[in-house]
């Protein structure tokens, strides 16, 4: 474990400035977001949780996949420089290794499809992910649902632990060791620093909601299928997007041809379960017309059917589909609801 | 960009204002050429969205003519379409649309005069303005 | 007593007495200072009712789109309505969206609606823990601040300029009526963009729309947006381009609101919905001024009058059109 003193963050982040597109969380016409950063006051910690995920560093909401035009087509140069994210949280690079079994090669499905996303792969590939322990989850945040915790190090290539007057960084991959093998400016971190960083983690775990046992809810969802517990589950839901495209998971998509007069351009866009145009079919005919059937869907496939094909819920509890959803529908309630039913 | 011409897109009702352009035609009446005909029935079938997708798609300016009030073949489909023109002209200019973009006009059957100093009047305040630049798309 | 007492008795009674299968109505949200939609079928249900400044969202939505499955023909519904919400009702009813027998209408009169938005700015965005209104500062507690900010300061932009706080058409009416509020500069933020030159307005719609990521939560939440499809969901022709392009979106907002204008009650659900904070309902107040100057019409204000769109007189001003 190494010790960063914070005099010494500027200089740390100009090199890593140097080797990597570094993306943080800044401020953005007042929302806070991840952007692409080109200093150390381009940075912006005032809040735990960026108000859009960070998926959109690795799976943007518009991506051009090709364009042509009469001499022919040519897929888009991917960045030059591996990315670097700073300052993600926990639950949003847990959220990553997930859309990495769907998008990356390494996805296991029952199945044994292997599919590699070119474009998720590029930029996910050898990216480098510091990811910040939450000394001070929100109300919102149910991590710990998930068997997981504001200072869970998973899905990070390096940890890293605010304590005051320093961070603790730690190696999670090889990639992530690498790196602090070449890190100038850093010391070994005492033992007096870890107990530190030991107690500020207790203390965040203990302002965490009550857990939720979700070891049956997979199997409960399995027989509730056409049960009227979604009647009363979407009663509320107006069918926007705004939980699936702040979501961190969520990673459906469209894909849209804009052409002009001999040129065009193939864009994948995202798209949500919640819209009725979602499962529209070319005859007209909608599977899905009543917003009952499009809620069902979005918590079966967290819920359940990605449980089934990868193993794990496709949810870290990151609470951003809590605060932006403008009639109050809270995921945790319907948990609940499923669970009790 | 002395040489440059304006494209505008002309939305006219069949009823008045594209018999007063063929009216103008037969007549031999010099107007700039720099309008393309669209005909629908009715000024009133004009959505704004018709106009907002000529503007994306780069139109310099757009001109819907339609019957003089009272004088619709519809008998009020001019005056549904004005309500609505009167709504959206503003709205154009209050995001920054520059005003003379969109113009609106009424032209009946027998003002084939009328017609030719309408799109010479749009066609000039268009090239004032130069190329359109804001809303539209780029592919 | 007080509004929230005197509303669960009145809708207990409703429930009762009154042949109503559900009040719908809102309840305290799981979150501080937030309201999420009831919909009581029963007395005890009934008991968790709210109205209070978190109670934002126009439940005349659940009347409308696919949602008629909660308010379906045949059933009685009592709802909750703000004076906002009481124009969409009047402006449903006008539509034929929704039958008068089928719906109980509750007023509740309103002295504005908190912006979360407008008060994480005031928290330098720390988390809202604990919330109360004073009925002249609201107050906030979180991890390391306790502060009280003028209700002024957070009040959703719609209420600031809000003329009709009270139910105008309800059947019920609970609490004591605010009565009309004359403001003067009620379309102030409308007259203060029309100043800026066009450069400066384009670049201000650019810089605002820029931000939008095409959720749609602003055209879901909105009583009077209730297509069976709406135009931007349209495929075969596609109108409009559904990337994050900046002159799609601004087309859909645009659009959006001539869809809506005459039709608008500027309850601002849309404002407040959005996960982005786009001042959307400046646009819509554009078109509000409009409507009112030109066709001296207010939505939803008049049950027997037309919405203006769908209305015309032969002699209006016509200036826009070349002499």
């Amino acid at each position: 474990m190494i010790r960063l003193e914070k005099d010494g963050f500027k200089n740390f982040i100009e090199e890593l400035i140097a080797e990597y597109a570094v993306f943080a969380p800044v401020m953005k016409d007042g929302k806070h977001m991840f952007g692409n950063i080109s200093s150390v006051e381009d940075i912006d910690s005032s809040r735990l949780n960026t108000e859009m995920s960070p998926k959109e560093i690795f799976f943007p909401h518009s991506e051009v996949l090709f364009e042509y035009d009469e001499d022919g087509i040519r897929v888009a140069d991917g960045e030059k420089k591996p990315i670097a994210v700073w300052g993600m949280r926990g639950c949003d690079a847990r959220s990553l290794r997930m859309l990495d079994k769907v998008f990356g090669g390494d996805g296991e499905r029952p199945d044994n499809i292997k599919f590699e996303d070119p474009y998720w792969e590029r930029r996910y590939g050898d990216s480098l992910i510091f990811s910040v322990a939450c000394n001070e989850p929100l109300s919102t945040c149910f991590c710990n649902w998930f068997d997981s915790g504001p200072h869970d190090s998973a899905g990070a290539d390096i940890f890293v632990v605010d304590i005051g007057d320093a961070f603790l960084m730690d190696a999670v991959s090889g990639k992530g060791e690498e790196f602090l093998k070449g890190l100038s400016g850093s010391g070994k971190a005492s033992e007096k620093d870890k107990k530190k960083a030991a107690v500020i983690a207790e203390e965040a775990v203990s302002l965490l909601g009550k857990k939720t046992d979700l070891g049956e809810l997979n199997d409960k969802l399995k027989g509730l299928f056409h049960k009227p517990i979604w009647d009363s589950v979407s009663a509320k839901c107006v069918n926007c997007g705004a939980c699936s495209f702040t979501c961190s998971t969520c990673h459906c998509f469209d894909i849209q041809d804009e052409s002009r007069k001999g040129r065009g351009k193939r864009v994948r866009i995202w798209d949500a379960c919640m819209f009725p145009i979602f499962t529209k079919e070319a005859s007209g005919h909608n599977p899905r017309s009543l917003s009952k059937e499009r809620v069902r869907q979005r918590v079966m496939h967290k819920y359940s059917y990605f449980v089934d094909n990868h193993g794990e819920f496709l949810c870290t509890g990151c609470g951003r589909c809590i605060s932006v959803c403008p009639v109050n529908l809270d995921i945790r309630e319907v948990i609940r609801e499923v669970l009790a039913s | 960009m002395n040489d440059w011409q304006p494209k505008i897109l002309a939305i006219l009702c069949t009823w008045c204002s594209y018999a007063g352009a063929d009216l103008a035609g037969v007549s031999r009446i010099q107007y700039p050429p720099n309008i393309r005909v669209v005909k629908v029935p009715c000024s009133g079938r004009v959505d704004p969205l018709f106009i907002m997708k000529s503007l994306q798609s780069g139109y310099d300016g757009i001109l819907v003519s339609g019957c003089h009030p009272g004088d619709c073949h519809y008998m009020s489909g001019n005056f549904v379409a004005r309500r609505r023109f009167a709504v959206l002209k503003p709205l154009l200019e209050f995001i920054g649309i520059e005003p003379d973009r969109v113009q609106f006009s009424w032209v009946s059957a027998g003002e084939g005069e009328r017609f030719a100093q309408v799109v010479t009047k749009v066609t000039e305040d268009v090239k004032k303005l130069g190329p359109a630049k804001r809303l539209v798309k780029q592919v | 007593m007080n509004i929230q007492q005197e509303l669960r008795d009145a809708a207990r009674k409703l429930l009762a007495e009154g042949g109503v299968d559900q009040i719908i109505g809102w309840s305290s949200g799981s979150l501080p200072m937030s309201s999420t939609p009831l919909f009581a079928a029963t007395k005890e249900e009934a008991d968790d009712l709210i109205f209070d400044a978190t109670c934002g969202s126009n439940l005349t939505v659940y009347f409308t789109k696919d949602r008629r499955q909660i308010a379906r023909d045949g059933k009685k519904s009592g709802v909750v309505v703000k004076g906002c919400d009481a124009r969409s009702i009047v402006l449903n009813l006008k539509e034929n969206q929704i039958k008068r027998d089928d719906v109980v209408i509750i007023g509740v009169p309103c002295d504005g609606i908190i912006d979360r938005s407008k008060v994480e700015d005031k928290t330098g965005g720390r988390e809202v823990l604990e919330f109360s209104d004073n009925g002249k500062n609201i107050s906030v507690k979180g991890r390391g601040f306790d502060i009280d900010i003028p209700r002024t300061e957070v009040l959703s932009d719609s209420c600031i300029s809000c003329v009709h706080p009270d139910a105008g058409m309800s059947d019920i009416f609970i609490g004591e009526p605010r009565g009309e509020q004359k403001t003067k500069d009620q379309y102030l933020s409308v007259e203060q963009f029309e100043e800026l030159s066009a450069e400066e307005r384009w670049e201000r719609t650019k810089q605002e729309y820029s931000k939008c990521i095409r959720c749609y939560a602003c055209r879901n939440v909105c009583p009077s947006c209730y297509c069976n499809e709406c135009f931007v969901d349209q495929n075969d022709p596609q109108w409009i381009g559904k990337t994050l392009d900046l002159s799609d979106t601004i087309i859909f907002h645009v659009i959006r609101n001539l869809h809506v204008a005459g039709r608008c009650v500027e309850c601002g659900s849309c404002e407040r919905a959005c996960p982005m904070d786009i001042r959307l309902l400046l646009l819509n107040r554009k078109v509000a001024k409009e409507v009112a100057e030109r066709f001296g019409m207010e939505t939803g204000v008049d049950p027997d009058a037309k919405p203006a769109m769908s209305d015309f007189r032969e002699g209006e001003k016509q200036d826009f059109i070349m002499g």
